[in-house]
């Protein structure tokens, strides 16, 4: 019986040609429309909701279909379908769904407690808002984080609270930036060096669980890492110089910020930090939040 | 004529599960509470098989007790790996390509080393950066995505702003207003340095050369058992269908966008070029994926080892597809120097599924697909594919031969069920608009089939057998002289050069 349905439309396709709506779902839709599940668009199950019993509405939308939905891109016009092969996808959708129940979309990230996003310290490259596309998100602790920004070589700012929801991005098609969850304490406008001429970005080596980031700026290799000062007070952050620098240097830290800056080494005059050639090789700069 | 159409409906009927009785199909064990979305796979050397996850972790299957360890975390959208002489692992992520390496031995990366990023990134979500693949002489090419009009660019960009295009960086940066701007903008767009290429950098990283252009979404970037440097790419805009590229040294693969970044570009607008320009411009594909029914988001191409497939098909090259539930066999040929291929399914109705993003070999030969849908349609986790090693009626080869083609089986062929198959020839548009229909479709007359003497050849001679035009050969009827069916039953050939 089977068989025979399957003949008997295989020859009426053949005969008539009338459009496959199954196959033009294939070609033009399924990569975005599944069953019973929202993926770049509805479902078929959400679809038959909304078209079931209107055709022409449908074939209208498909023709000339507009941005309803926030988050969700707009469709690309089905006009090279034509109105005969729209027809046909209509009938198939509304075939196929008949009965089926969209799936709820789940709230949330269901991976946030997953045991490498909720560890910490964690590195995670990620799109940050307020810094390049080459961002990179550290979780010094539990309280303590900050956005390194691997194309320009350099800190762009850290928060205390939380971490970051990554789940904006990640469960879309990556256009969402992450969220910090927390509050911007510290930001730096350019790089605390007097000379950055293009500095080049080395990778970084995990060391106690922290990253050290490497770049190289001249003919001298620069590496830079950090630690959270408890309770959320603020962090550490350690330079080293390799070959040493030949003069004294001046760190120019931002004067706006409200922190407070304290070194191993070196004199500070408000918030430039000079330190002599034999310093300048390695030192920490302590910086807390007020 | 009703007669085979009945018979092929039986074929498809019963063969649904075919695949099943030479190949098993099993899911393996998710790693713990990991987004089990694949980006990128490769074998390590004692069989154990390394996963990129979509949110960056790359960890250790061991298929000798199914364990999962973590070696790194935290890379962003790694979508190629490949693994090196020394353990450690090379990745590619949106940012950079990543050396990870494990300094103390103890199972986990603790340097994660940037061997290459001078590449742009405007930060658009379509910026995806594929690769790497190793020639011979351990030259990494990798591949880079151009950014989509779905969104503009973010307001910082790495590396330079290309001047050339209708919207300025202002627009180009700006959310509000966005609506208006993505037309001019175009579909896809290259506004920052090598978007649409690939680039060839020496094997410590330190240089680079601008390779090939001419690329959209490439997300598959691989040689082939001959060293031919292979490409596929998505339907879209200037993508008629999904192609399969021979990617060579100085090439343009069609889409436009790219141009720019050109040496010595004349600061053309590729947008403002003529179809006719561009047309002659580019090097065609060596085959094509018909939308929606071979392959509509074709993935990573892979060399198939001894052990995975019966020996004639090892050595062969297979491709991932996201949407269709199968995979993709890459049947090469070369007429007058000049490759090009048929493309056939492979696990069509088997319970492979959809999301097939990433495909690599175990020791013992088993394929481990990676899935994956990035929110498009798609699936997650890793199906491991096992062949039981007996012999099954397929498609070796196809070759062309003056007027049609020569089509060798695995089996010997049922001479009465030749009659059975059916051509059809195409064209598509060359265009800026998203995809194209088929062109001049037409049903190719078979002037003569022939059997040759060890029953597993046969000529087809064809009417119209014409250059520039994709083949399809449809012989879902064809038995063996078991009376086996056959496993991928429809083939395209791109034909760019008759002999």
């Amino acid at each position: 019986m089977k068989l025979f349905i399957a003949f008997f439309s295989a020859s009426t396709l053949i005969v008539l040609a009338k459009p496959d709506g199954a196959q033009l779902f294939t070609t033009n839709c399924s990569a975005c429309h599944q069953l019973d599940q929202m993926v770049v668009g509805p479902s078929l199950a959400e679809i038959r909701q909304i078209y079931n019993g209107k055709p022409d509405a449908f074939v209208k939308w498909s023709v000339n279909p507009m941005k309803k939905r926030p988050n969700v891109i707009e469709m690309p016009s089905m006009v090279h379908v034509g109105e005969e092969g729209l027809l046909a996808i209509y009938e198939h959708v509304m075939k196929v769904a008949e009965g089926v129940k969209a799936k709820a979309q789940v709230e949330g990230d269901p991976f946030a407690t997953s045991p490498t996003q909720a560890k910490r310290p964690l590195v995670q490259r990620m799109f940050m808002p307020d810094a390049g596309p080459a961002a990179i998100a550290v979780a010094l602790d539990d309280s303590v984080s900050l956005c390194w920004d691997a194309g320009e070589c350099r800190l762009r700012y850290a928060w205390n609270g939380g971490f970051i929801d990554g789940y904006p991005y990640w469960s879309g098609n990556g256009s969402s930036l992450a969220k910090i969850l927390g509050n911007i304490r510290y930001v730096e406008k350019e790089s605390p060096f007097a000379e950055t001429v293009d500095p080049r970005f080395l990778g970084y080596k995990i060391e106690d669980e922290l990253p050290v980031f490497a770049y190289q700026v001249g003919s001298r290799k620069v590496t830079e890492t950090f630690s959270a000062i408890a309770d959320a007070r603020g962090f550490t952050r350690s330079f080293k110089i390799s070959p040493a620098p030949s003069g004294p240097i001046e760190m120019d830290m931002p004067s706006d910020q409200g922190v407070s800056y304290s070194s191993d080494k070196g004199t500070w005059t408000g918030s430039k930090l000079k330190l002599k050639a034999a310093d300048a090789a390695a030192f920490t700069i302590k910086i807390l939040f007020k | 004529m009703k007669l085979s159409i009945l018979s092929s409906i039986v074929c498809l009927s019963v063969s649904a599960s075919a695949w099943t009785e030479y190949f098993s199909f099993e899911k393996i064990q998710n790693p713990e509470g990991i987004d089990p979305q694949v980006g990128a796979m490769d074998t390590l050397k004692d069989g154990r098989i390394a996963v990129a996850f979509h949110r960056g972790e790359v960890m250790i299957y061991d298929p000798a007790d199914k364990s999962w360890s973590l070696f790194a975390s935290g890379l962003q959208e790694p979508l190629g790996m490949l693994s090196e002489e020394d353990g450690s692992i090379l990745v590619m992520q949106r940012a950079e390509l990543t050396r990870l390496k494990d300094l103390d031995g103890d199972g986990v990366a603790d340097e994660y080393q940037t061997v290459f990023d001078g590449f742009g990134m405007s930060g658009n979500y379509h910026e995806f950066s594929y690769g790497p693949a190793r020639d011979a002489e351990g030259n990494l090419y990798i591949a880079l995505g151009v950014a989509s009009n779905g969104a503009p660019m973010r307001e910082e960009i790495r590396g330079e702003f290309s001047e050339i295009g209708k919207v300025n960086r202002e627009q180009m940066s700006t959310r509000a207003g966005w609506g208006k701007n993505k037309g001019p903008a175009g579909r896809m767009y290259s506004r920052v340095p090598w978007r649409g290429w690939v680039l060839k950098i020496s094997p410590d990283g330190s240089q680079m050369e601008p390779f090939a252009s001419g690329l959209r979404s490439p997300n598959g970037i691989g040689f082939d058992a001959k060293g031919r440097l292979l490409v596929t790419d998505n339907q879209g805009d200037w993508r008629p269908t999904s192609p399969l590229y021979e990617i060579k040294k100085g090439g343009f693969y069609g889409h436009p966008a790219s141009l720019v970044w050109t040496e010595g570009w004349d600061g053309r607008d590729p947008m403002d070029m003529a179809v006719k320009e561009l047309d002659d411009l580019q090097d065609a594909p060596v085959g094509y994926f018909p939308q929606g029914e071979l392959a509509n988001s074709p993935t990573w191409p892979v060399i198939t080892p001894k052990g995975a497939l019966p020996d004639g098909l090892v050595g062969q090259t297979l491709i991932g597809e996201m949407n269709q539930p199968s995979l993709v066999r890459v049947l090469d040929d070369e007429v007058n120097g000049k490759f090009q291929t048929a493309l056939l399914a492979m696990f069509d109705g088997s319970p492979l599924g959809i999301g097939n993003n990433r495909i690599v070999f175990g020791n013992d030969g088993a394929f481990y697909v990676g899935k994956t849908a990035l929110s498009w349609a798609g699936e997650s986790g890793i199906m491991r594919v096992k062949w039981n090693g007996k012999p099954f009626f397929a498609v070796e080869a196809i070759k062309a031969v003056p007027n049609g083609f020569a089509i060798r089986f695995t089996q010997k062929v049922d001479n009465n069920t030749l009659k059975s198959i059916e051509v059809e020839s195409n064209t598509y548009e060359y265009r800026s608009n998203y995809g194209s229909p088929k062109k001049d479709l037409q049903k190719l007359e078979i002037s003569q089939i022939e059997l040759l003497a060890d029953d597993k050849t046969v000529i087809l001679n064809l009417k119209d057998f014409k250059e520039g035009y994709l083949h399809a050969i449809d012989m879902a009827g064809v038995l063996s002289t078991d009376g086996n069916k056959l496993l991928g039953k429809k083939a395209w050939y791109q034909l760019n050069e008759a002999p």
